[in-house]
């Protein structure tokens, strides 16, 4: 899971970022309101965090901007004013939720959760596949009710396949999803972890999860033929 | 009576008023029409008297009046509402006219007396029965002897009649007339107060805080200047409030941010165990932001104590080229991390006066600034000139400049530039709000020239000494 953050006052994007970080996310971090409406719409994000007073662009231009381009990635505005109209037109213009600052940190990531949740169409909140069990609030994994540990890329690259169940995952959606910008896509990182997860996920099990598409890329569900 | 309207009050002294004078013109009135009443009857006793002693003297005073000879040669005593009665010299009647019928009418001790003395009276007699008579004693004399007595009387019914009637009149007349007046007055005041119960809703439509109430008038009159006095009031309270409601909107937005920042980093640094060096940077992080939310809070407090007129300005002479001198060395001192120099230009020995405090403050401000937005190795200069009886400071740097847009704002409460918002090193948005304050209380200005990317020009005026 991949997200954009678009704020101007370094510090708050510096702790908004670790904290998404700690819960293994692909954060970038991007202060000016051009250059964040024009990474949006490059980069396939999961979530945007968008502050509404940026420099050159303002937040409510930036979210124009992106639905225009038919972004859909669910936007979270942050806003240091509690006016009832802010909230309103930025929702109007296409946010999905929004937090006035100052803000809980819990509070950020459990709606950034609810937002990502929403967009890849779960309900629940726990992704289930087969035996395979992972809790996003928690980040515990289990299999056949065996709890597995795993590292934080390893976390992020298993939900991230999770939430794209049954489609063919491409190397390249994979960096974007689940690395960020400074990733070097020269690399074979992804197999390496793709491996490494096969080997705390399948291995004992009778049915492996995790398959490879033989010229494209991974897919994770259930057994095919 | 407190309690009372202005509307009622207003209808009851106009009626009282009202009433006290048809009291005093009735009074007058009756008075007046009563007395030239009784002068006409008394005017008419005499002429009738006159005439009848022509006739007496004509007959020789024989003892023989007759009224028809009298009429015929009086036409004027035809109408006969006289009787006429004639006196020997001891009192008794020796004749009276027909027209006396019953009552007998004897001649009174003082008319006798007086008529011994050859003088007329007048009197009034009320008879038993409500008759009131006006009677004139008139002597007739022969040399020195009184030969006879003449009386004329007349009744006085007629004029009693006609002054009931005013009496009448006036009684039924005066209190309707103030009653009629009293409603005319009432509904006069009621008209000439309604614009005082419109105003009255539209000041409790306004205290119940909709500020964008105003009273609708045409008129010109002392109501009307009551409302538009009254409009210009609310609509300076509209723009204060207004005024006020926005620099708390941007106060707490000012105070958000480090809000947010301390907040959010406190909370992530508690998340987990970390590191003491995590920790300490967590801890110097939240100090930086505090120290940002005390010089805000503090310069917050300067402005809203100099809007007050609270802040006093000390009013003695200030040596400004030591002044700007000591400000450059401080500069250097602020310019060393990052290699920016700050250099005197002309440098013109200048009194000016006020509070040296102040303008020191104003000065390290604007010079502070000039060093912070400078480029590295950039160059700052300070200019101090007399122009047009003024001082003229100038501060020049070669650092990121100000767009034509926001130099109009620059020195707005909370106004910073994107530029300036982008810097590394935090304002708060106050300074030159300050700044501004402090020239314009020293009777100054302050303005700004700027070419973005190539650097601003800040230049202060102020009165020389002796020319303020």
């Amino acid at each position: 899971m991949r997200i954009l953050i678009v704020e101007d006052e370094p510090k708050v994007a510096s702790f908004i970022r670790r904290a998404l970080e700690e819960e293994s996310y692909a954060v970038d971090v991007c202060p000016d309101g051009v250059e964040g409406r024009d990474l949006a719409c490059e980069v396939n994000y999961d979530l945007i965090i968008l502050d509404l007073m940026l420099p050159n662009l303002p937040g409510l231009g930036v979210l124009k901007g992106i639905r225009a381009e038919k972004v859909k990635t669910p936007v979270l505005i942050l806003t240091a004013r509690s006016e009832v109209d802010q909230r309103v037109k930025g929702l109007d213009a296409g946010a999905d939720d929004y937090l006035t600052k100052p803000f809980a940190i819990e509070e950020l990531l459990a709606r950034s959760r609810a937002l990502m949740r929403r967009a890849s169409g779960e309900t629940s909140g726990i992704l289930q596949i087969d035996d395979l069990i992972l809790n996003p609030i928690t980040h515990e994994v289990t299999r056949a009710g065996q709890r597995i540990d795993l590292t934080s890329k390893e976390y992020a690259l298993l939900e991230y396949m999770m939430r794209s169940t049954g489609r063919v995952l491409t190397r390249p959606m994979i960096s974007e999803h689940v690395w960020d910008l400074d990733f070097d896509t020269f690399t074979n990182v992804i197999d390496v972890y793709i491996s490494y997860l096969r080997n705390k996920i399948d291995k004992g099990h009778e049915r492996n999860l995790i398959h490879t598409i033989r010229g494209s890329g991974y897919t994770l569900g259930p057994e095919r033929k | 009576m407190s309690n009372t309207s202005i509307r009622v009050r207003l209808t009851i002294w106009y009626g009282c008023g009202l009433a006290l004078i048809m009291i005093l013109f009735a009074s007058a009135l009756y008075l007046v029409m009563s007395r030239a009443l009784e002068d006409q009857i008394d005017h008419s006793l005499e002429d009738a008297a006159m005439a009848a002693a022509r006739s007496l003297e004509e007959h020789r005073f024989g003892p023989f009046l007759l009224l028809d000879d009298l009429a015929q040669a009086f036409p004027e005593l035809a109408l006969l509402d006289k009787f006429f009665q004639i006196f020997g010299p001891q009192g008794q009647i020796t004749l009276q006219s027909a027209n006396i019928t019953t009552r007998n009418i004897p001649l009174s001790e003082s008319a006798m007396q007086a008529a011994l003395q050859g003088e007329a009276t007048y009197e009034s007699v009320r008879f038993q029965g409500g008759i009131s008579i006006r009677l004139l004693s008139y002597p007739i004399k022969h040399g020195e002897t009184l030969v006879n007595i003449l009386r004329v009387g007349t009744s006085l019914r007629p004029v009693e009649e006609m002054l009931n009637r005013l009496v009448f009149v006036l009684l039924i007349g005066s209190p309707l007339a103030v009653i009629v007046s009293m409603f005319g007055g009432w509904f006069l005041a009621g008209r000439a107060l309604r614009p005082v119960d419109t105003i009255t809703l539209a000041a409790q439509r306004i205290a119940a805080g909709d500020l964008t109430q105003r009273i609708h008038t045409t008129s010109a009159d002392e109501i009307g200047r009551l409302a538009s006095t009254f409009n210009d009031m609310i609509a300076r309270l509209e723009a204060s409030i207004r005024q006020i409601r926005q620099f708390s909107a941007d106060a707490s937005h000012e105070l958000r941010t480090p809000l947010t920042i301390t907040k959010g980093e406190t909370e992530l640094a508690l998340r987990k165990e970390r590191t003491p060096e995590v920790y300490r940077e967590v801890l110097e992080s939240n100090l930086e932001e505090i120290d940002r939310m005390s010089r805000i809070v503090d310069e917050l407090l300067f402005l809203s104590r100099a809007d007050l007129g609270e802040i006093k300005i000390a009013k003695e002479p200030v040596q400004l080229d030591q002044l700007v001198q000591e400000i450059q060395h401080q500069a250097i001192v602020l310019g060393k991390d990052r290699e920016v120099e700050t250099v005197l230009g002309t440098l013109e020995p200048t009194q000016v006066v006020g509070d040296e405090w102040r303008l020191r403050e104003l000065f390290l401000n604007i010079v502070d600034n000039a060093v912070k937005y400078s480029r590295e190795k950039g160059t700052v200069e300070i200019n101090l000139e007399h122009a047009n009886g003024m001082a003229k400071i100038s501060v020049q740097d070669n650092g990121i400049g100000i767009s034509p847009d926001e130099q109009k704002l620059v020195f707005d409460r909370f106004f910073r530039s994107d530029t300036a918002r982008a810097h590394a090193q935090k304002g708060t948005g106050l300074g030159l709000a300050i700044c501004k304050w402090i020239a314009e209380t020293h009777q100054g200005q302050i303005q700004v020239e700027s070419t973005p990317g190539q650097g601003s020009r800040f230049t202060i005026f102020l009165p020389l000494l002796g020319q303020a």
